[in-house]
């Protein structure tokens, strides 16, 4: 609609097959733009809706494909009631996926508080202080970045249970409390912050602590809140290291639940769907709303780390 | 910083009171700033490379501890475990059908969705939603997608009349099944990479080159392309790491199944390492992928490196 609107007027007249081409040029547009939205979003609809009916529904609708392989019928949240334990097939199958998500809630929630002020120091230093090997330090900081965490984890496991956190929160929290992504990212935002202040705050007998909390914090929320979001995304996605760091079923985080829960009894696509909604939905609704940092965030790490 | 007082009338100062200057204290303070995030460094991602260098000379397990001292025997297995080749393979090809899919469909997606408005801003989020999404979600839900009997994919292609196909079980169509799906998670992630980096391109540039009567495409083949090449150097050594240590999907998805085709050198470690309780061997094997990592990062820097600045 916007691109026909802009495009006329400033010519003033035009032909009819002109008129015809553009609109033509603009409905071709509209319909890639819907394509791609359906290949990218279908997947995740699929299996919210799945998550929303009756697990004999999903099978009785998937062939042939009508509109109702994804819409249900009769909306339920049985499947849920099963997923927490409530309902009667829940009790019977131990199910308590309040748990798992409580976990990982706490584990993300302590990593993006630790990491929030060890990281905010860091590019504290690295974007303001003074210091004798502050280049050499850098380079120490952004060659970790090129460690691949997957390919080493073994090792990290080793170092790990060597220190005695294996099968704790200790052990998935504490790996994480510093990050060199996130200390570039602030770091970057931190530059930008005018020096004038820190100078006068300096002027004004603050000490290094007091210009960091009253001065850099404040003119940096924009970018801690980002780094914030995408840390919790990060360790809420997590699954690797607590799959091999936990034992204690108890203490499993919901990322490993989940696929546990899939690879057993791969049969029930109701409870499938609605633990992968769970497992998945947080994460989606704080992006949705929080879009805008949330790719800024992207970009900056992306770019500037 | 220009505020460091500097103690120079001190004379009688010791060596302990020149140690504690004004100078070295502020140093040491600012220290103090950076401290833990270096502990941490050290320990959680520097401390495991010299551990797996360790373990990997010594018969090695969790549940025994170090055995025999074996020097390099665990590497010169490697180089006959045709198992570990066979991974190694997987894994390259995995990342050679992904990569330069992936960064192609993304440069492509930025340009056409790179206007403010309010379609292309929807386009761009419904692209990014798989990235904020879990692998795991992703693979289970694709796994879904791709049952050859009861799959989403099978009823959309029964819809225009194609009969069921096989995905997953079958070794030829298992691997790329598996990059499609990759492809279509990490797609966004570059796309908003790449487009921070269309906007970095002074407009005058591509101005210029209009008024010159350049076509759309000598832009991008002349201008766009080449002051996108650090930006594009970044996408694809960030994406080559990333999907060299592809794990997830084969864990949830195959297994590393079937026979052995999905079966990428992550999930062969973690096979040794934890299944079959060999941290020795595992090590090694970390070792020998950190250092192809590296050497195959160092390459596609230099390939990719620009003097060109603007």
């Amino acid at each position: 609609m916007e691109t026909v609107n802009t495009s006329t007027g400033v010519l003033g007249e035009r032909s009819p097959s002109q008129t015809l081409k553009k609109l033509g040029l603009w409905l071709g547009e509209n319909f890639l733009y819907l394509i791609i939205i359906v290949i990218f979003v279908a997947p995740l609809v699929w299996m919210v809706l799945g998550s929303l009916r009756e697990e004999k529904e999903i099978f009785a609708n998937l062939y042939p494909f009508t509109i109702h392989t994804f819409l249900p019928i009769q909306w339920t949240l049985d499947t849920y009631l099963d997923m927490f334990g409530i309902s009667e097939i829940g009790i019977m199958y131990g199910l308590h996926f309040h748990r798992f998500m409580a976990n990982s809630l706490f584990v993300s929630v302590a990593v993006v508080s630790c990491s929030l002020v060890f990281n905010t120091m860091g590019a504290y230093f690295f974007a303001r202080l003074d210091f004798p090997f502050k280049n050499f330090l850098l380079i120490f900081v952004v060659a970790t970045m090129l460690i691949p965490f997957q390919a080493t984890i073994v090792p990290l496991y080793i170092v790990v249970s060597k220190l005695g956190m294996r099968d704790s929160f200790w052990g998935l929290i504490i790996p994480w409390f510093a990050s060199p992504f996130v200390i570039f990212a602030l770091a970057q935002f931190i530059k930008e912050i005018p020096k004038e202040l820190d100078e006068a705050a300096t002027i004004d007998g603050a000490s290094l602590w007091g210009i960091l909390w009253n001065v850099i914090l404040p003119n940096a929320i924009p970018g801690i809140i980002t780094m914030a979001l995408l840390e919790f995304q990060f360790i809420w996605n997590l699954f690797y290291w607590p799959l091999i760091v936990i034992n204690s079923p108890d203490l499993q985080m919901i990322q490993v639940a989940i696929a546990n829960q899939t690879t057993q009894t791969q049969i029930f696509w109701g409870r499938t769907f609605a633990g992968s909604t769970l497992a998945s939905l947080p994460v989606i609704i704080v992006f949705l709303a929080l879009q805008k940092w949330y790719i800024q965030g992207v970009a900056t790490t992306g770019l500037k780390g | 910083m220009t505020t460091v007082p500097i103690s120079s009338t001190d004379q009688s100062s010791s060596f302990l009171a020149k140690l504690w200057s004004p100078r070295n204290r502020y140093y040491f303070i600012a220290f103090l700033f950076i401290l833990p995030a270096l502990i941490n460094f050290s320990i959680f991602r520097y401390l495991p490379i010299f551990a797996a260098a360790r373990a990997s000379l010594w018969q090695y397990s969790l549940l025994g501890g170090y055995r025999d001292f074996i020097g390099l025997q665990h590497y010169q297995f490697m180089m006959e475990d045709i198992y570990f080749w066979k991974s190694m393979k997987v894994t390259a090809l995995f990342v050679l059908m992904k990569v330069p899919i992936q960064v192609l469909l993304s440069l492509m997606f930025a340009v056409l969705l790179q206007k403010e408005t309010r379609s292309s801003a929807v386009v761009r989020s419904a692209i990014f939603t798989p990235v904020v999404t879990s692998v795991v979600v992703v693979s289970i839900i694709w796994a879904m997608m791709y049952h050859s009997q009861l799959g989403l994919i099978n009823s959309v292609l029964s819809a225009f009349g194609i009969p069921r196909q096989v995905f997953l079980s079958d070794a030829d169509r298992a691997l790329p099944a598996m990059t499609a799906m990759m492809i279509w998670k990490d797609l966004g992630f570059s796309m908003i990479i790449i487009m921070a980096g269309l906007k970095g391109i002074p407009v005058v540039y591509r101005e210029a080159a209009i008024v010159d009567g350049a076509k759309p495409w000598q832009i991008m083949r002349y201008i766009t392309l080449p002051l996108l090449q650090r930006v594009l150097m970044f996408v694809v050594v960030t994406q080559t790491i990333f999907s060299f240590q592809n794990f997830v999907p084969v864990y949830v998805m195959t297994k590393g199944g079937p026979m052995d085709s999905t079966k990428v050198i992550v999930y062969y470690i973690y096979q040794y390492g934890f299944l079959f309780q060999d941290m020795g061997y595992a090590s090694a094997m970390s070792v020998v992928t950190l250092l192809v990592l590296l050497v195959v990062s160092m390459i596609q820097m230099r390939l990719f490196r620009t003097d060109v600045e603007y």
